[in-house]
């Protein structure tokens, strides 16, 4: 191998040289680092969306098939005044477990929401009137309408399946929330305002009116004490007046106040999906199992809203790997084509003693190895610096781009904290959600580090670059014919 | 030990060769000096018996055998040595590495004797002080010796020499022709020098002369 010695006497020899040529190649490889680094930390930031994001999907009545169903009758019927009425089936339970066992499905929630009257309580007011004081004037009872209620009771699989909990909009702050072992039972978790409003507390126990049927009376246990976000108008009713005025339950115990024909249905069951990635796909394996009166939605915005902004991210980071890559490639060439036509004389010596020609290729190609091992240890440096730059700048650009299109409360990390004032928090958490569109969905931070593989990667990056502009270069060798040396 | 048979050879013209129908036989323990003016293709005859590169017509055979035969690289690495006017030696390397990788290259009998080369270097007026010196800090006369050390270490028995001394004065030229019949007659190896002086010539054992496409014998 005394092409191995050559080479190491010419690098040495020519320091300077050796020393421009390591700095070609240290900057070229450092963005051809950056790159990488800049990609892999958006495909780990993806799949962290993946997990955190979450996506949901809801089955609920068809509202498309049962306006058409509407329209259809109003037209047929003659008589014009009789309004046609919007009828929506309730999702049958036995439609929503069979979804449920689709493989994506991680759990599911079942929401039946009715109202009813206050009994033995009053309900909170908006505090913008009378009823400041806690003894109590009549406040809040402004509904006296048959069918609703002053009492929102939102009946549930369990709270903490619910986007107010997870999206921590709303928290438990006494006893516990609602579980799927409610079921059957008169279990309610009531909002704190209305507790310290009526004196209530874990273990107490109040009666509501039922607002249909008989209007019957129904004692109802507290088993929890939750507190809503201020902000939050998720549960608000058509008739409520204070979000405070809203109790969880079982499902059953919603049904139940409804009337018996409502027994094993729901308003709407929201399952979790467990990769998101595979949301519609997931959609379309369970509309092969329901009817067409209902109707599955994916909500995975969050996901792909993050996805989308990390895409764009991963694919300038693989355009500049790869433009760096050629350019850094032919670069070279050209440095190695001049540094062969200086060394004709020597090749041509070389050639003289009998000398392989693949052997003073792989001179040259071990020459530049060496530049490269060196190179790629600066790279190694100075690749975090400019990945860390460009990742910066290039998540800012694209998620100012993404923000207009996502409409999301959910937010990855999943630590954010409502209040405060400011909604950006440090790791990407989300601020306080809210069902309106102004949300901002706040990319996560790219996280930008070396890692073994990294590292791996650009010295296969580096090598092939090598490889190649020396393959290109090493025409010049093959075709040198010694006696044109001889005879110049 | 060499010899050419009907060896001709021409650039663009094959109608106007440089030299046509050339029968010569050269033996080991001799030097030949081979004279001509400018232009008449002494170095083009020197690349053909060096293998550097083909004939147009006829053909070399080493010792009864055809280069063809042996195969150019084959034969340029074992069986020749050559010594150009300038830039015969790696410039990034000292005298001795010089050695050592020629050496190498040839697989010679030598190869990796770092005393053996230092010895044929001191032999050729190359001091200690000079054998690890870069060889771009010697003289153009001890760059031209380390150059004929070279071919003394290699085992080739045929050594060819274009204008060795065109870039030396007179001391030096003395001094590297003396080495030249050094290895012709110590070394018992065939040596082969094109020159344009005849001073140079008048010391080889035998002289040719390139004129009018043929070689005509002087001596
Ligand atoms: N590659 C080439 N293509 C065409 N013609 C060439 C080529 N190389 C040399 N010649 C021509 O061939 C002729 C012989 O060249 P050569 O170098 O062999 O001469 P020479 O006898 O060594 O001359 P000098 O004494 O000046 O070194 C010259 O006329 C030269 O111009
Ligand atoms: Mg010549």
């Amino acid at each position: 191998m005394n092409f191995f010695k050559r080479a190491w006497l010419n690098v040495w020899a020519k320091k300077g040289r050796s020393v421009l040529l390591i700095l070609v190649s240290s900057a070229i490889l450092m963005f051809v680092l950056a790159g990488l680094l800049i990609r892999s930390a958006a495909v780990k930031a993806t799949e962290t969306a993946k997990t955190d994001a979450g996506a949901t999907m809801t089955l609920s009545a068809n509202r498309q098939a049962a306006f058409k169903k509407m329209q259809s009758s109003s037209s047929s019927s003659s008589s014009k005044s009789s309004r046609p009425k919007l009828t929506l089936t309730p999702v049958k339970l036995s439609d929503a477990k069979r979804i449920a066992k689709l493989s994506n499905i991680k759990s599911y929630n079942v929401t039946s929401s009715t109202t009813a009257n206050a009994k033995s309580y009053e309900t909170v007011s908006t505090s913008t009137g009378m009823s400041d004081s806690s003894g109590g004037g009549p406040g809040g009872m402004k509904s006296t309408s048959s069918s609703s209620g002053d009492t929102q009771i939102n009946g549930v699989t369990a709270t903490a399946l619910t986007t107010d909990f997870t999206d921590n909009q709303s928290k438990i702050t006494k006893g516990r929330g609602i579980k799927a072992s409610d079921q059957g039972t008169n279990n309610v978790v009531i909002e704190k305002d209305l507790a310290s409003q009526n004196n209530l507390t874990v273990g107490d126990t109040m009666t509501i009116k039922e607002t249909t049927g008989s209007k019957s009376t129904r004692k109802v246990k507290v088993v929890g004490i939750y507190k809503a976000s201020s902000t939050s108008s998720v549960s608000a009713g058509p008739m409520s007046t204070d979000p405070a005025n809203t109790i969880y339950a079982s499902y059953t115990l919603a049904n139940t106040i409804k009337g018996s024909k409502y027994t094993g249905t729901a308003d709407s069951v929201t399952f979790n999906v467990t990769n998101p990635a595979k949301a519609s796909a997931t959609k379309k394996a369970g509309n092969k199992l329901i009817s067409s009166k209902y109707a599955l939605s994916t909500d995975d915005a969050s996901y792909q809203a993050i996805k989308a902004s990390m895409d764009s991210v991963e694919g300038f980071a693989n355009k500049i790997v790869w433009l760096v890559a050629i350019a850094g490639t032919i670069i070279l060439a050209l440095i190695v084509i001049l540094m062969i036509r200086e060394r004709r004389f020597e090749i041509g010596v070389l050639l003289s003693l009998g000398e392989a020609r693949w052997k003073i290729v792989a001179q040259f190609f071990t020459e530049m190895l060496m530049v490269i091992v060196v190179a790629l240890a600066i790279a190694g440096v100075g690749g975090q610096f400019v990945g860390n730059q460009l990742g910066s700048q290039l998540v800012s650009q694209s998620t100012t781009t993404q923000t207009s299109s996502s409409r999301t409360s959910g937010q990855p990390g999943g630590s954010g904290q409502p209040g405060g004032g400011s909604g950006g928090m440090r790791g990407g958490a989300g601020g306080p959600g809210s069902t309106t569109n102004s949300t901002k969905t706040k990319n996560p931070d790219l996280e930008i580090t070396v890692s073994a593989v990294d590292l791996a990667e650009l010295g296969g990056f580096g090598l092939a670059i090598t490889f190649l502009s020396i393959m290109i270069a090493s025409g010049g060798i093959l075709r040198l014919e010694p006696k044109k040396v001889l005879i110049s | 030990m060499l010899r050419t048979e009907g060896l001709g050879y021409w650039y663009q013209d094959k109608e106007q060769p440089l030299f046509q129908d050339i029968n010569l036989e050269f033996e080991e323990g001799q030097s030949y000096a081979i004279l001509g003016h400018s232009g008449t293709g002494k170095t083009t005859f020197l690349s053909l018996i060096a293998g550097l590169d083909k004939p147009r017509e006829g053909d070399i055979f080493l010792n009864d055998r055809s280069l063809k035969q042996i195969g150019l690289t084959n034969y340029r690495r074992h069986d020749v040595a050559i010594v150009f006017q300038a830039y015969n030696l790696f410039n990034y390397m000292s005298p001795l590495n010089n050695l050592l990788t020629a050496m190498a290259i040839t697989n010679a009998r030598h190869a990796g004797d770092r005393g053996y080369a230092q010895r044929v270097l001191n032999d050729l007026g190359i001091g200690d002080e000079l054998l690890t010196r870069n060889v771009q800090r010697l003289s153009g006369g001890q760059q031209q010796r380390v150059a004929i050390a070279r071919t003394m270490c290699c085992d080739a028995k045929l050594v060819v020499a274009d204008e060795p001394t065109g870039n030396l004065d007179e001391d030096n030229t003395k001094e590297v022709i003396d080495q030249f019949q050094r290895i012709a007659h110590d070394q018992q190896k065939c040596v082969i020098i094109v020159t344009h002086e005849p001073d140079v010539a008048a010391r080889c054992d035998h002289q040719y002369r390139l004129e009018n496409k043929q070689f005509v014998q002087l001596d």
